[in-house]
């Protein structure tokens, strides 16, 4: 009987130590959550893991976000406006940090990673992290907008907008291709992407000054330009329903001589089963003689946001996720573009990687859209009126003026506060 | 005994206030602020800006004829097709039953769901419907790429969709029309299009009025069908004045604006209903002067 | 020949979402791949996504059944006093029930948002069917509400000379002569509810709790630089599977709710 009462104090008092013991490592374990659109979830997903066994009092989380990028936008915001988020990181494009900032979702980066952090990022990887004398955002993978371009079809990529015309209608005419050059010409973020590298390519600008500039002779002809290509038939009427799939679905199945595109579709068209593996090459966007070859930077970033309860440990597992060792891999096995110089000039990535080089050149021309928190009304004008050129509906002067004005009332009226 | 029903009614009356009418004085106290990213969210009061500043906004008025075109073809479609559709699944078919579940099933599909469906069978170059033109030696249409063409394939989505709710509301009008009227049109040797013009369409007038409010509403406030298949564009030519109340809020973060956005939408909307209910009255005081 | 016109017309689209489900990808763009080559790979990818694509049907079903439970406990009693109140009062409070029902649901959300965050109601699927009870109470109550009236008002004063009260009467009188009516008015709820959009897009930002409409909307592929037309279209299936099940099942029901309350109402 006593054996017995003693045996039960036993195993209850083991039984309330191990609960304690399970209560303290409940604690001692800090859930970190990240929201990244799907495919960078997939990417990041071993590293996550690797992550996990090397920090046990971490547990980091991926959430597969949706595929596009503005609907990723959409369900951040959405989470953030019903306050207290269920995320402590967000994986976001860089032209969404000055709303998120302005927004007072985000807590400065400065004071955990150093006022130093930028130093080892590539040239062009370093623009749009900080706003308003804050860091605000790392990036993880770096991204800018590329001509790709049939190097089966032709001995080098053209240059100039004339060049590309040139060797579009030649290759048409001799039946190679349906069609001369794909791009993003859908009502979309997209299009502005594309609009930023022709305004550099023809010596425009978007803002200068902060103040909009596009009205100028260089604005009304880059975007004539891009009405252009649809009238000579080199670029098919359908471009303005374009997003990036699209125009890869066309350049993929062998229909077009060039396309605009992201880093990524590299890996995409040599994939074993690609129709175009070894046929594809890379390079800066065309532009008129003295002006440059403008790159649009959309690199994706990890910021933190304002309302973790695990700051600490949502900053270890950024700085993880950020580091060389990690973009190397992301490199190797995904094929997305580092941000950390030395990794451009690593023997094994660029013995797997042979085009690493340009794409360093491209992200040194990389161009910036406006910093600004009112970027998403800005870039809608811009889209909205552009995408109307390309179908025709508008002449690109009048669309530039009426587009110019509109800019110009947006950034005095902005949010009805004058 | 009536405090009682009252009562009973209470919760549910509240309820409705709560989810109905609370929101639009909401939006009312809301468009009188300037609440934005600018305003790091809060609230600061601006006076009527907000309405000078939708008075002013072409894209407003742009988007409110795009809405008023988009309802009025969609709804003349689908009282169309739903009044056909109705005739023929009134008629004694062998297999009647199976054939009113299957054409009643779009309209039990979600809406997202068939829009990502369009956004493919519309797809140029890849989509069936383009291989298709393309077989019978026809140019491929920019379905989704041509703002002339593009609200037509949202009209064509949407009819697709709820037409199959407007043949139904209408079907069960063609049932209680007594059959011995059609009896004694056809021993005055009246023909089918005859009894049809004189005996159905006027019996069936209060049911067609029914479908028509219900559906004016809800095409005056189409959304989840316009962001999913195109998302506005081509050059705004599909854009609903929902999705431009919805891309002021959750893509430019500027609530106040976009719930005076909202309370326009719901004037244009009271306008329409007001203008349509005055002219059934007229319609109907004119038709009995006739008689 | 009309029929078959109808009949394509109605399952034409959906026939060719089943086709593009069960082809793989690259055969779609007149791709590398054979012709006639065949897949399960976009199904096997959504059942084995993270979340599974089937927990988004669970989401939806959990949220359709919880608003009917919530929209009928309101709108019965609520109809059942329309019916009884006499004409001024039920002629008024139905026109305004029928304003509420032809109100476009999408100008609510940014005031509901604003609801969720204060009430802290975001990413519940409970709290869910709060505001869809509100948007389908309106739409219920006009159904019921014919029902009711449908019922001859001897019935109810034989129960009342047995001494039942208000309740008893309810109970065991009035309602089992609605059933029918209850059970179409629960499958048109259901139904809005399982394709409800802006609102569910609002208050659900959790992945693994999202329902049907915006989950569909968020599939994301393996790379952001080709379209998952596959997935989509398997998702279509997948999605409305269940609801064309039901309306094989019960579409006498639906028709005939439809029918009677819409007109009478």
């Amino acid at each position: 009987m006593r054996i017995g009462r003693y045996l039960a104090l036993a195993l209850l008092l083991l039984l309330g130590f191990s609960l304690c013991l399970w209560v303290r490592a409940q604690t001692f374990v800090q859930p970190v959550s990240v929201l990244m659109p799907a495919p960078f979830a997939d990417a990041t997903a071993e590293l996550v893991g690797a992550f996990n066994r090397s920090h046990p009092r971490i547990r980091l989380s991926v959430t597969r976000g949706p595929l596009e990028t503005e609907a990723v936008s959409d369900l951040a915001v959405s989470s953030l406006l019903l306050g207290d988020s269920p995320y402590d990181l967000l994986l976001m494009d860089v032209t969404w940090t000055p709303k998120y900032a302005a927004a007072g979702w985000l807590e400065p980066l400065e004071g955990w990673l150093g006022a130093e952090a930028l130093a080892d990022l590539a040239t062009g990887a370093e623009l749009g992290n900080a706003f308003d004398d804050h860091l605000w955002r790392f990036p993880l993978v770096a991204d800018m907008g590329l001509l790709y371009w049939r190097s089966d079809l032709m001995d080098a990529p053209p240059r100039t907008p004339e060049q590309l015309e040139q060797i579009s209608r030649r290759l048409q005419a001799e039946g190679e291709v349906n069609w001369g050059y794909v791009w993003q010409g859908r009502q979309y973020e997209g299009l502005s992407c594309v609009v930023v590298e022709m305004l550099r390519g023809f010596g425009g600008h978007w803002l200068e000054n902060g103040q909009p500039s596009l009205d100028s002779t260089a604005a009304v002809k880059a975007v004539t330009w891009l009405r252009h290509l649809v009238e000579a038939g080199i670029t098919p009427p359908t471009v303005a329903n374009m997003t990036e799939p699209e125009a890869l679905q066309v350049f993929q199945a062998g229909d077009a001589a060039f396309m605009r595109n992201w880093p990524y579709a590299w890996a995409e068209l040599n994939k074993p089963e690609s129709l175009l593996r070894g046929k594809v090459g890379i390079t800066t966007m065309v532009s008129e003689a003295g002006e440059p070859h403008a790159a649009t930077q959309g690199s994706w970033g990890l910021a933190l946001l304002a309302g973790s309860r695990h700051k600490a440990a949502a900053v270890e597992a950024l700085r993880y996720l950020t580091s060389v060792e990690a973009q190397k891999q992301l490199n190797l096995n995904w094929g997305y573009t580092p941000t950390r110089l030395s990794l451009f000039d690593d023997p094994e990535l660029l013995a797997i990687n042979p085009v690493l080089s340009e794409l360093k050149q491209a992200l040194s021309d990389a161009v910036l859209r406006p910093l600004t928190p009112v970027y998403a009304q800005l870039s809608d004008l811009l889209y909205r009126d552009v995408n109307n050129v390309i179908t025709g509906g508008i002449l690109p002067e009048p669309a530039m003026a009426e587009l110019q004005s509109n800019s110009e009332r947006l950034l005095v009226t902005a949010g009805g506060l004058t | 005994m009536r405090w009682k029903l009252w009562l009973l009614m209470a919760p549910a009356l509240i309820w409705l206030l709560a989810v109905f009418a609370a929101p639009m004085l909401h939006y009312a106290w809301l468009s009188t602020q300037a609440q934005t990213v600018l305003t790091g969210l809060q609230p600061r009061p601006v006076g009527a800006q907000q309405w000078l500043r939708l008075w002013n906004d072409a894209r407003f008025w742009q988007d409110t004829w795009q809405t008023l075109r988009f309802s009025s073809a969609s709804l003349g479609l689908e009282m169309m097709l739903g009044l056909a559709i109705a005739l023929l699944l009134n008629q004694p078919l062998r297999g009647r039953g199976t054939l009113r579940t299957i054409s009643l099933l779009p309209w039990a599909l979600p809406t997202t769901v068939m829009a990502l469906g369009w956004r493919w069978i519309f797809n140029d170059p890849y989509g069936p419907i383009n291989q298709l033109l393309r077989q019978l030696g026809l140019e491929s249409a920019g379905f989704l790429s041509d703002p002339a063409i593009t609200w037509l394939t949202a009209v064509w989505a949407d009819t697709w969709k709820t037409t199959p709710f407007v043949a139904l509301l209408l079907l069960a009008g063609l049932q209680n029309i007594p059959a011995d009227l059609y009896e004694a049109a056809a021993l005055e040797g009246a023909a089918a299009w005859q009894s049809l013009r004189r005996i159905t369409l006027p019996l069936l007038a209060p049911y067609l009025l029914i479908a028509l409010l219900f559906r004016l509403a809800q095409a005056l406030g189409v959304f989840d069908l316009i962001q999913v298949l195109t998302g506005g564009g081509p050059a705004g030519s599909t854009e609903s004045l929902a999705l431009y109340a919805y891309l002021n809020a959750m893509r430019f973060l500027d609530f106040g604006y976009s719930a005076t956005v909202m309370l326009g939408s719901f004037a244009v909307l009271l306008a329409v209903v007001g203008l349509a209910a005055l002219f059934f009255q007229w319609s109907r005081t004119a038709s009995e002067e006739l008689r | 020949m009309a029929r078959l016109a109808l009949l394509i017309w109605s399952i034409g689209p959906m026939l060719w979402q089943l086709y593009t489900s069960l082809r793989p990808t690259d055969a779609l763009t007149g791709g590398a791949s054979g012709e006639r080559a065949w897949t399960l790979e976009h199904y096997l990818q959504l059942l084995q996504g993270d979340p599974p694509f089937l927990i988004y049907l669970l989401n939806s079903a959990v949220v359709g059944a919880s608003s009917t439970v919530l929209t009928l406990l309101l709108a019965v009693p609520c109809a059942y006093a329309l019916s009884r109140i006499g004409r001024t009062a039920s002629l008024t409070l139905s026109l305004l029930v029928a304003g509420a029902a032809a109100f476009p649901a999408v100008l609510l959300f940014l005031a509901l948002l604003e609801v969720a965050r204060d009430w802290h109601l975001a990413n519940n699927l409970l709290a869910l069917s709060l505001p869809y009870a509100g948007l389908s109470l309106p739409l219920a109550i006009l159904l019921l509400q014919a029902s009711f009236r449908d019922i001859p008002l001897e019935l109810e004063e034989a129960a009342v000379m047995e001494g039942m009260d208000l309740w008893q009467r309810l109970r065991w009188v009035l309602l089992p002569l609605m059933t029918p009516a209850m059970a179409s008015a629960s499958l048109l709820i259901f139904i809005f509810c399982w394709n409800e959009y802006p609102i569910a897009l609002t208050w659900l930002s959790r992945s693994d709790l999202l329902t049907l409409a915006p989950a569909i909307a968020r599939i994301g592929g393996s790379s952001v630089y080709t379209i998952p037309y596959g997935a989509f279209a398997a998702a279509t299936v997948i999605g409305s599977a269940p609801l064309i099940l039901l309306m094989l099942l019960f579409q006498r029901q639906i028709v005939s709710g439809l029918t009677q309350g819409a007109i009478k109402g």
